[in-house]
């Protein structure tokens, strides 16, 4: 079961690093940090997972949006 | 026969998040990459809680209550930011 988590969290990785859009890999990162966040809880780490939890989803994904809407979208190569 | 069950239920929440998964790798557009994410975020959420139940432990629950209140967060800002683009959706 951690392998099959280690494996979304590695897709999800190469997803976010390839992806044209900055939104979509913004939303990537999310979605890895909710699964890190599992990972920590099943290997019986749940003060690191309050953590991961708490600046990964919230802080962090909130820092990018921000990012991202202060600056041009560039939409040349879709 | 409980624990069975709980286990059971483990593997079922594990290959559902599997699914969401694709879906938000494959969604075409931003929204459905949103969607999934959130119902990936509610898929974690089961699956924090149901492993507190199985361990009898309180602190996954903190990190069940933590997570939700910040990944709420998380969305909001996604979507305001979604709310002011002109794009297609």
């Amino acid at each position: 079961m951690n392998i099959l988590l280690l494996s979304l969290i590695l897709c999800l990785s190469i997803f976010s690093l390839i992806a044209k859009d900055l939104l979509h890999a913004v939303i990537a990162l999310s979605a890895i940090s909710i699964l890190s966040a599992l990972l920590f809880t099943f290997l019986k780490a749940p003060d690191v997972a309050i953590t991961e939890a708490a600046v990964g989803t919230g802080v962090s994904t909130i820092i990018y949006v921000w990012a991202i809407r202060h600056t041009k979208r560039k939409d040349g190569d879709k | 026969m409980t624990n069975f069950i709980l286990s059971g239920m483990k593997y079922f929440l594990i290959v559902f998040a599997t699914i969401t998964t694709i879906r938000l790798l494959l969604g075409p557009s931003a929204s459905d990459r949103l969607v999934a994410m959130n119902v990936l975020s509610s898929i974690a959420l089961a699956l924090l809680i149901l492993w507190g139940v199985t361990t009898k432990n309180v602190l996954y629950l903190d990190v069940a209550l933590v997570y939700d209140i910040f990944g709420f967060l998380g969305f909001l800002a996604i979507t305001r930011f979604l709310k002011n683009t002109k794009d297609k959706l």
